[in-house]
């Protein structure tokens, strides 16, 4: 029983990691620009194509690919960001919303268009299993958990120990006041865009060798990425971190020792609850904003 | 230093600024008076770059900076310490006084952050406290300081005492007046008119969104006018 246990435990957190990676790119875009960005989860898959693409015609190796695809996709985010919001930025909200309906389809289109329907698995050749007292550790799911780790660590320095992570906070807690520092809000929008997207690629790669890339996975992402929000506060990093990993381990839990098919109502149920219990989110003090 | 000529500021059509002109010299703390609703706010948000004015023109050292973008005004040596206080609240106080100096970043600025502190004490207590979590006055010092960190060749404050304790709007009067002595030009908008016009070398009295009286400290304080409206006479 204690074995099953860890065994969960190790299963959902690595699904958990990957749905914190998706969550810390659309909570810190929505707490610099108040926009529920729902193409997040077509960017994450366009990734998973373009480094299944670098692997298969050039033979480089996952990390190399992965590292150039979430390059390509930072500027894209970048070019999201100033074609597609910057220009309805001091625009009622809606219009934020439905470009970003919008650019969900046309990003969902166009990996279609260039990367075709089918589904690919990226190849990594990390085959190997270990088993530590019965709970069985494959190697490739060890080195997701490990990728993810490094990446939140790493962002959570970049946001708490950079000029420019202290200028995204900044703008995410008072905007004017930012501004009268000096801050650029422009170029930190645009930061925030190409650090998320690049967050996205990195988890779009990651689901993609472990279960696969394919058309309609990006909208399962978003969805897990917003409940996520929701568990953990809107605009929370820390919120996005505890939520993303009790999503995956409370789904985990819920299909090995309840049934699979309740899996995908978990989250619902944790959003429901959260919201129940303590609405502003697990890591959110009530007096915040 | 800031020339301000026959600036207009509307909202939605709506203009509550006619046409002020207003001149801060170099090494002056000049104060702006005037009651609730004058359009006082507006005109450092014009000069701030936070909105910008329909007409008139802003000159700040020689510069046009009529409708810059708020980050370059600051960038130039502006900095504002805004009506009610704006923290970033989820910040530690060290870190709001870090991001004053934004525009430093490149700078050492641990020298900034010695003075500021000296200036005032409390500030070194609670700096790993969070700013959202201090008291008004508490949270004034920390909108000055950080206002100071920039290094700014103008320093402009929007009623620093409003809704503060008497006794720390004391503190903050003996601040003003360090801060001048420091050689900082100040511009000074306060509803506290008799300690504004105790700190201040010249004052303006804007109302209703027109400039309706100007003159040095001294003849704004005998000027029966003022007296009157302002100084409980
Ligand atoms: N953002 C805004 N939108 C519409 N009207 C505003 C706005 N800010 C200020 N006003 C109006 O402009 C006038 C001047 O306000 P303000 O500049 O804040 O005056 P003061 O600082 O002298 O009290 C007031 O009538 C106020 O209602
Ligand atoms: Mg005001």
């Amino acid at each position: 029983m204690l074995v099953d246990l860890i065994q969960q435990l190790f299963n959902g957190l690595v699904i958990g990691s990957i749905y914190t990676l998706v969550a810390l790119g659309l909570t810190i875009i929505f707490g610099i620009l108040g926009i529920a960005h729902f193409a997040h989860g077509s960017v994450a898959m366009f990734g998973g194509y373009l480094t299944f693409f670098f692997i298969q015609q050039f033979g480089i190796g996952l990390f190399p690919a992965m590292a150039v695809a979430m390059a390509v996709g930072a500027l894209l985010g970048v070019v999201l960001e100033r074609v597609a919001y910057h220009p309805v930025r001091n625009a009622p909200p809606i219009n934020a919303f439905i470009i970003a309906l919008g650019l969900t389809l046309i990003i969902e289109k166009a990996n279609l268009l260039v990367f075709g329907v089918d589904q690919v698995i990226i190849p990594t050749g990390f085959d190997r299993v270990f088993n530590i007292g019965g709970v069985t550790l494959p190697e490739l799911r060890v080195y997701i958990l490990g990728i993810a780790a490094f990446l939140v660590v790493a962002m959570t320095i970049l946001i708490n120990r950079t000029w420019m992570g202290m200028a995204v906070r900044a703008v995410a807690q008072n905007r004017p006041a930012a501004i009268l520092m000096g801050i650029n809000v422009n170029t930190v929008s645009m930061f925030v865009f190409g650090l998320s997207s690049a967050l996205g690629v990195a988890a779009g790669v990651l689901v993609g060798a472990l279960f696969a890339v394919a058309p309609g996975v990006s909208g399962g992402l978003v969805v897990k990425g917003f409940a996520v929000l929701i568990l953990g506060g809107l605009g929370s990093i820390p919120g996005a971190i505890i939520g993303g990993l009790v999503l995956g381990v409370s789904e985990a839990f819920a299909s090995a020792f309840v049934s699979s098919a309740y899996k995908d109502v978990i989250a619902f149920l944790l959003m429901i609850g959260v919201l129940l219990i303590k609405p502003e989110g697990l890591m959110r003090r009530r007096s915040n904003r | 230093m800031l020339t301000v000529t026959n600036l207009r500021i509307a909202y939605g059509g709506a203009e509550v600024v006619h046409g002020v002109s207003l001149e801060v010299g170099e090494g002056e703390c000049v104060a702006l008076i005037g009651p609730n609703g004058a359009g006082k706010s507006s005109l450092l948000k014009a000069v701030c770059g936070l909105i910008k004015p329909t007409a008139g023109n802003i000159v700040f050292e020689g510069a046009d900076i009529t409708g810059m973008a708020g980050h370059e005004v600051a960038r130039r040596g502006i900095a504002m310490c805004p009506e009610g206080r704006q923290m970033f609240p989820e910040m530690t106080v060290m870190e709001n006084l870090r991001l004053g100096a934004y525009r430093r970043r490149k700078e050492d600025i641990s020298a900034e952050i010695e003075e500021v502190m000296t200036l005032f004490p409390r500030l070194r207590e609670r700096a790993s406290q969070m700013a959202g979590t201090l008291s008004g006055g508490e949270q004034e010092m920390v909108a000055i300081s950080r206002a100071l960190m920039a290094k700014p060749q103008l320093c402009i404050f929007d009623e620093p005492s409003l809704g503060i304790a008497p006794k720390v709007v004391d503190e903050i009067e003996d601040t003003l007046v360090k801060i001048k002595a420091l050689g900082v030009t100040v511009l000074l908008v306060e509803q506290a008119v008799s300690m504004a016009l105790r700190v201040a070398d010249r004052a303006y009295v804007l109302e209703a969104g027109e400039v309706v009286a100007a003159g040095t400290s001294a003849e704004m304080s005998s000027d029966p006018r003022v007296q009157r409206a302002y100084l409980g006479a």
